[in-house]
């Protein structure tokens, strides 16, 4: 008897447990209609930026791809022509391909670049059923003219790009302004670090 | 007042260019009793005996610079450096305009001296005038037969060429002048070879300036040891000196070496009325500037190299306290990136920055760092030039610099250097 | 002679506390690269020596107050000399920051980024920052300095290397320095492009990124290359040669340094800019059979098996001697032997490399190395100079002029040369020209006149005299196809075998039905022969013509069968050039799919025809012996090697000479339109005699008339150099006329339009 009654106590503890959750927010959210917020240096696809004037920022230098520590950038240059220049100076790139497969998003190639063209967004939704369609080329990397320049590496937003669909209302495991505690397998290292670089 | 006239004898009283004149007043008998009595080698000994030094600016000693042509059968050339453009200078200018027959004489003393058949004298552009009257003068003693073939029926052959330069400094550098007496683009050669052994179309040749070789008709004429009597102990003889700048009488005065700086400031007329001397640069613009405490130095060659100067080709500028030596650094400065044959990297491109930079400061836009980076740079290209062009950058600069660094520190602009 | 100095020509000196011993006159530039010292250069270069301008390989001698320059200062006994320390850095550390001071910092999108000396030198010798706080001076940029140069002002670093080369080494002047000062620019003299034979080395002596090749621009960075050593096979020089590939594809070939015996580390322009024919649309990469006048496509094995079987019923119906082959100047030396020992193996005799003019070119035993060229006191041209024929090596003619030689050329019909020489009309007359006390005399031709060649070394040759022996032809590897046999009277190494038809015979026996199955090999005698007229008719006559080829060249669509053949670049082998160095080719890529090497197309062959090979190793040594081998048996001008006695060529009218041209011909010319720019404008030059005769000035348009057809459209040109009654015109090309009038013929000038602006002659 005593042990039975032990029992509905665990039953009821239990659905206590599953009252309280009931009513309590929901950490998962509906991806893929609504969508995460990032870490605000989250690196996810690469954008190619574009100047005010419509101008292409890639002069075809292949800094990225010398500095791609996955071999995964090939750039081809070409000359500019005087009366069509795609970019300011005399170099240009022909053809700018980037296989995203074999990236490894350690943003590198935004380092290297001098001009600030290459960018990686928190776009990171490039799912396929063919390995092939993972090489992005200029059509898909480039900002499109009507776009305005892209993303600049210094202000990118706290958040993800309104293109991207509905934002959930979840808070960040990271948030520059609370900063954030460090867990390994649910044991807290460190906790209340402010900001991401301190 | 240690005033001489030796070369200027005559010059402003009676017309030298006439050649009926300047033989009444022994013009060319040097000449005549060079070719029927003496040898070649003994001219070459009296001038080594006078001790006379170059007049152009570097002071090498003509005798021993004739010497270093080697013995053999190629044909030899004189070539007479008449391109004076160093600034402040104007004595070749005079010479060639009032005297051009001593300087004919002594272009033809100097050919026979080191043995050779065909002199060049190369005109600076710009001496028009000057060319044309040497162009008549040589004329007049080709036709006196004092120029030409068979010369007083010794046998002994000479032709003179004159060539015009066209308007560039560098080509004062005696290699420089020699390519563009070629032909070529007046650019200094690179040395070794020196012209003594591949000189003027690769043949041994001597560049000699004006005033030297003028000096040679006086010294043939009074024998060595009375130039050597003048002078101090290693700069023998006299020098026309161009005196300009903040004096009351600027010209040419010819005083014999040794002759203090305050004297010649003397002779020419002393400062103006009121005025304190701050600077005098003693050897054109290449030289560094002395200062009153140098005032009682002897003007020669050594006692100018001890003062940290030179007495170049003897253009002797004075400045006063009006003087804003800013603005004289960026003009000087100006000049040598102007003349850059722009061959070679330092000169380039250190004259040229070092421009950009004074020009700024002349606008009262330097920057206090500018001061340090003037002096690093103009220090450092010294002696990294492939010629004497780019080492004509520093040496006044530093020395006002050194000497007025207020008159720099004022013309930086504050906003910026405390910013 | 022993080759070590004598230890009266060395001095001692330390340098970097490395004692060491050179020659007598050695520069410290170079004396430091022995103690494995480097000391940084711009304007100094191994060819072209000092020019104390960029000032940068300063160094300290010991004893002497001032930094000296390392490329002008010459090795002196007991000096001591440091190329570090700290007067050293300072000193080189200010010259890098002056360079930089109107150097624009654009190196991501320069194309000497990566391989530039003065981004390697700022980095290791640069101060690393600069006090510069001024803008920089603005100069013209992507200066278009003439077909194959582009030029960036504001990179220049005015180390003269271009115009030195130009003058020094070329001799062609074009390139100036103009103004002064910081100003200063690099620009032709005239204001015309900048055009010779070895404008493309300028881009290789630039030290920095001012001077770059308009093929090359933009299309890569030095680190994307790869990079295969081989020799260049366009012409019969051989020159070593750098191919540089980026994903498959040629982008640029650079030289070699250290190729003295060679190259003497230049490339022309036809070697290095013509390489755009290797991926042109235009390549066969099937094999094709011509049905019912129509090609069709083909597989290998049926190609090889027609082909068999096309030898094999020929054979059997009139015997071997109706079954030739042709090839061998172009080949590799294994193919051109692979190929000759097939055919000898079916007791085919009718085997000839030669398929244009030129007859002869192994130069025998006199033959002279390109070294000995820069050596001789004197140098006879006969036939055509070697300036188009093989541009490499009339740069050592120039040298050999520069250090005094003379030129003297025997009946030259080509523009005078940018050099002193000397025109003769006859070989007696050259002799007599030459100066009594030149031991050392270099006899070059162009192998096509035998006679003359013989008359020429029987006059030149005088007791205690040394004549050098040269030919200068047409095909790159045509002495390696002596070597190897690929002639109808010699076996490999120059062994005598039992004689078959010449290619002038081939034709005739072919006119006369007596030749079954022809087979050619990378030749286009259509287009290249004296008479193609009469190649073209012979060549119909056959019934069954084979021709490897890259292109559908004239040759190549008169054929039964057309083999695609792999390029030189896309093989390896050896081959030997003039002056019988064995030089090998090594493939830098493989060549497009479905196109074949000759090597594989002869060893298919073989298999279907079921003939015996001899294994790779056998092929080796064997090529090896037979490229080694000492022309002993050859004379210079050898009658063996002549051709038929000529046509009757004479008749009323100018004699027609087809000059050579670099940049002229078909093949790989034809199919690369990168170097479109470089071809010339067909010009027919005629004596003035003849030219105020018929009322023709310079830059005239005239036509030429002869027995075959019309050259419509020729720029007229006087030459005074020329002897009356000849016309030479240059700028042969594939589907010009001008290979329909047989070489020396006679031809009339017709249509004469005056231009408006007479050119100066």
């Amino acid at each position: 008897m005593r042990k039975q009654l032990f029992n509905v106590g665990a039953i009821l503890q239990g659905l206590g447990i599953t009252f309280k959750y009931m009513f309590a927010k929901r950490p998962t959210i509906e991806y893929p209609s609504i969508k995460k917020q990032h870490a605000p240096r989250f690196h996810g696809l690469h954008e190619l930026r574009r100047y005010a004037d419509g101008k292409e920022r890639c002069i075809g230098c292949e800094l990225c791809s010398s500095a791609c520590p996955a071999n995964a950038i090939t750039v081809i240059g070409a000359e500019n022509s005087p009366d069509a220049r795609v970019s300011p100076g005399e170099r240009r790139a022909a053809s700018y391909e980037i296989d995203e497969l074999r990236c490894i998003f350690c943003g590198l190639c935004e380092e290297a670049c001098p001009t600030d063209a290459i960018v990686l967004t928190p776009r990171f939704e490039m799912a396929d059923y063919r390995r092939g369609a993972f090489v992005y080329s200029k059509d898909r990397l480039l900002v499109p003219t009507d776009a305005g320049v892209g993303t600049p590496p210094d202000e990118r937003p706290n958040g993800i790009p309104a293109d991207l669909g509905r934002v959930a209302e979840v808070k960040s495991t990271t948030n520059v302004d609370r900063g954030y505690s460090a867990t390994h397998r649910g044991e807290v290292l460190k906790t209340e670090r402010k900001g991401l670089a301190g | 007042m240690p005033v001489v006239k030796v070369l200027t004898d005559g010059i402003g009283e009676v017309d030298l260019t006439d050649i009926a004149i300047y033989r009444q007043r022994d013009g060319y008998r040097q000449w005549e009793r060079a070719v029927r009595e003496l040898q070649s080698s003994e001219v070459l000994d009296i001038a080594e005996r006078s001790g006379l030094r170059g007049r152009g600016g570097a002071g090498f000693p003509t005798g021993k610079k004739w010497s270093f042509l080697p013995a053999g059968d190629k044909p030899r050339y004189l070539v007479c450096n008449c391109d004076e453009a160093e600034p402040g200078t104007f004595k070749d200018h005079m010479l060639l305009e009032r005297a051009p027959h001593l300087v004919l004489e002594g272009i033809l003393l100097g050919t026979y001296g080191i043995g050779s058949h065909h002199a060049f004298i190369y005109i600076r552009g710009e001496f028009k005038r000057g060319y044309e009257i040497f162009s008549r003068a040589l004329e007049a003693a080709r036709a006196a037969g004092f120029v030409g073939k068979n010369l007083f029926g010794t046998g002994y052959d000479l032709e003179v060429t004159i060539h015009r330069g066209a308007g560039a400094y560098i080509c004062g550098e005696e290699t420089a002048l020699l390519n563009s007496l070629e032909g070529k683009r007046g650019e200094p050669r690179l040395k070794p070879p020196f012209p003594a052994i591949a000189g003027l179309y690769g043949m041994p040749t001597v560049v000699n300036n004006v005033e030297t070789l003028a000096y040679l008709v006086p010294i043939l004429r009074n024998g060595p040891e009375w130039f050597a009597a003048v002078g101090t102990e290693r700069s023998k003889g006299y020098k026309i000196i161009s005196i300009s700048g903040h004096v009351r009488k600027p010209g040419n005065y010819e005083v014999p070496l040794g002759t203090t700086v305050r004297e010649l400031i003397e002779i020419a007329g002393g400062l103006r009325e009121g005025r304190t001397l701050r600077a005098v640069q003693p050897g054109g613009g290449s030289s560094a500037c002395i200062f009153e405490e140098h005032l009682d130095l002897p003007y020669d060659y050594e006692n100018m190299a001890k003062a940290g100067s030179m007495l170049g080709s003897g253009a002797f500028v004075v400045f006063d306290d009006t003087t804003d030596f800013v603005k004289c650094a960026f003009n000087l400065v100006r000049f040598f990136a102007h003349e850059s044959c722009g061959q070679c990297t330092p000169c380039r491109e250190g004259g040229h920055w070092l421009e950009t930079v004074l020009h700024r400061f002349v606008e009262g836009r330097g920057l206090a760092s500018d001061l340090a980076m003037m002096r690093r740079v103009s220090s450092t290209i010294t002696g990294l030039n492939l010629c004497a062009l780019g080492d004509s950058i520093e040496p006044f600069l530093k020395s006002v610099l050194q000497r007025f660094p207020e008159q720099f520190e004022a013309r930086v602009l504050r906003e910026v250097a405390s910013a | 002679m022993s080759s070590a100095p004598a230890t009266s020509d060395l001095v001692s000196l330390t340098i970097d506390g490395v004692p060491l011993q050179v020659r007598k006159g050695t520069l410290l530039v170079e004396a430091t690269k022995m103690v494995k010292q480097e000391i940084p250069v711009y304007c100094y270069h191994t060819k072209l020596g000092p020019a104390g301008l960029c000032r940068v390989c300063l160094v300290e001698v010991e004893g002497t107050p001032k930094l000296q320059i390392g490329c002008n200062t010459p090795v002196a006994e007991g000096m001591v000399v440091r190329t570090r320390g700290e007067n050293v850095e300072k000193g080189r550390a200010m010259v890098l920051e002056l360079l930089l001071v109107n150097h624009p910092l654009d190196c991501p999108i320069c194309d000497k980024g990566g391989e530039c000396d003065l981004q390697d030198y700022a980095i290791a010798y640069g101060r690393g920052s600069s006090d510069l706080a001024d803008p920089k001076t603005s100069k013209p940029k992507a200066v278009d300095l003439g077909p194959t140069i582009v030029l960036d002002e504001e990179r220049c670093v005015v180390c003269q290397r271009c115009v030195r080369f130009d003058d020094l080494i070329v001799g062609e002047r074009q390139l100036v320095l103009k103004d002064r000062g910081h100003r200063n620019m690099i620009a032709t003299a005239t204001g015309d492009p900048y055009r010779h034979n070895f404008t493309g080395n300028v881009t290789e002596l630039c030290p920095v990124g001012a001077l770059t090749s308009k093929t090359y621009r933009f299309k890569s960075r030095p680190w994307d290359l790869r990079r295969t050593e081989t020799s260049c096979t366009q012409c019969s020089v051989g020159c070593r040669m750098n191919i540089d590939l980026r994903h498959g594809n040629v982008l640029r070939t650079m030289s070699v340094e250290g190729d003295d015996a060679v190259s003497d580390w230049w490339l022309c322009d036809r070697g290095r800019y013509n390489i755009g024919y290797i991926d042109s649309p235009e390549r066969i990469k099937q094999p094709l059979l011509r049905r019912d006048g129509t090609f069709v496509q083909i597989g290998w094995d049926d190609a090889f098996a027609l082909w068999a079987k096309a030898i094999r019923s020929a054979i059997d119906a009139g015997g071997p001697e109706r079954v030739a082959a042709i090839g061998g100047g172009r080949l590799t030396n294994e193919e051109a032997y692979l190929l000759a020992r097939t055919m000898r193996s079916l007791g085919v005799k009718n085997l000839d490399w030669r398929a244009g003019r030129q007859r002869q070119a192994t130069p025998g035993s006199s033959g002279g190395t390109l070294l000995d060229l820069e050596r001789a006191g004197a140098i006879v041209t006969i036939g055509e100079s070697p300036a188009e024929l093989a541009p490499v090596m009339d740069l050592r003619v120039r040298k050999a002029v520069r250090h005094g030689a003379r030129l003297i050329r025997v009946a030259a019909q080509e523009a005078p040369p940018s050099m002193p020489f000397q025109d003769v009309a006859d070989v007696a007359a050259a002799a007599a020209a030459i100066p009594a006390n030149v031991t050392r005399v270099a006899l070059i031709w162009d192998g096509v006149d035998n006679a003359l060649a013989h008359a020429a070394f029987a006059a030149l040759s005088r007791e205690g005299r040394t004549l050098l022996t040269y030919i200068a032809g047409e095909q790159g590897n045509a002495r390696g196809a002596e070597a190897m046999g690929m002639l109808p009277f010699a076996g490999p190494g120059y062994h005598v075998a039992d004689a078959g038809h010449d290619f002038d015979g081939i034709c005739d026996a072919a006119l006369s039905g007596k030749i079954e199955t022809l087979a050619i090999f990378g030749a286009n005698p259509v287009l290249n022969s004296a008479d193609g007229a009469h190649v073209r008719a012979a060549l119909q006559a056959i019934p069954f013509l084979v021709v490897t080829e890259l292109f559908m060249t004239e040759t190549a669509k008169l054929a039964s069968l057309v083999l695609p053949a792999a390029g030189a670049f896309e093989k390896s082998g050896s081959m030997v050039n003039l002056a019988g160095d064995v030089l090998p080719t090594s493939a830098a890529l493989a060549p497009p799919d479905g196109v074949l090497g000759d090597f594989e197309i002869v060893v298919g062959l073989a298999r279907a025809l079921e003939i015996e090979l001899p294994d790779s190793d056998e092929i080796e040594r064997a090529t090896i012996a037979a490229a080694a081998a000492l022309p002993v048996g050859i004379a210079f001008g050898d009658e063996r090697f002549a051709g038929a006695a000529k046509k009757d060529l004479s008749g009323e009218g100018l004699r027609l000479h087809v000059l050579h041209h670099a940049f002229a011909g078909g093949g790989t010319l034809a199919h690369d339109e990168r170097i479109a720019a470089l071809q010339p404008e067909p010009t027919a030059a005629f004596a003035a005699a003849d030219a105020d005769r018929l009322g023709i000035r310079a830059g005239d348009r005239i036509d030429l008339v002869g027995a075959g057809g019309t050259i419509g459209d020729l720029l007229a040109e006087r030459r005074d150099t020329l002897a009356p009654g000849n016309v030479a015109f240059v700028g042969l090309r594939s589907g010009s006329a001008a290979n329909e009038i047989a070489v020396g013929s006679r031809v009339r000038v017709e249509n004469i339009r005056h231009s408006d602006v007479p050119v100066e002659a």
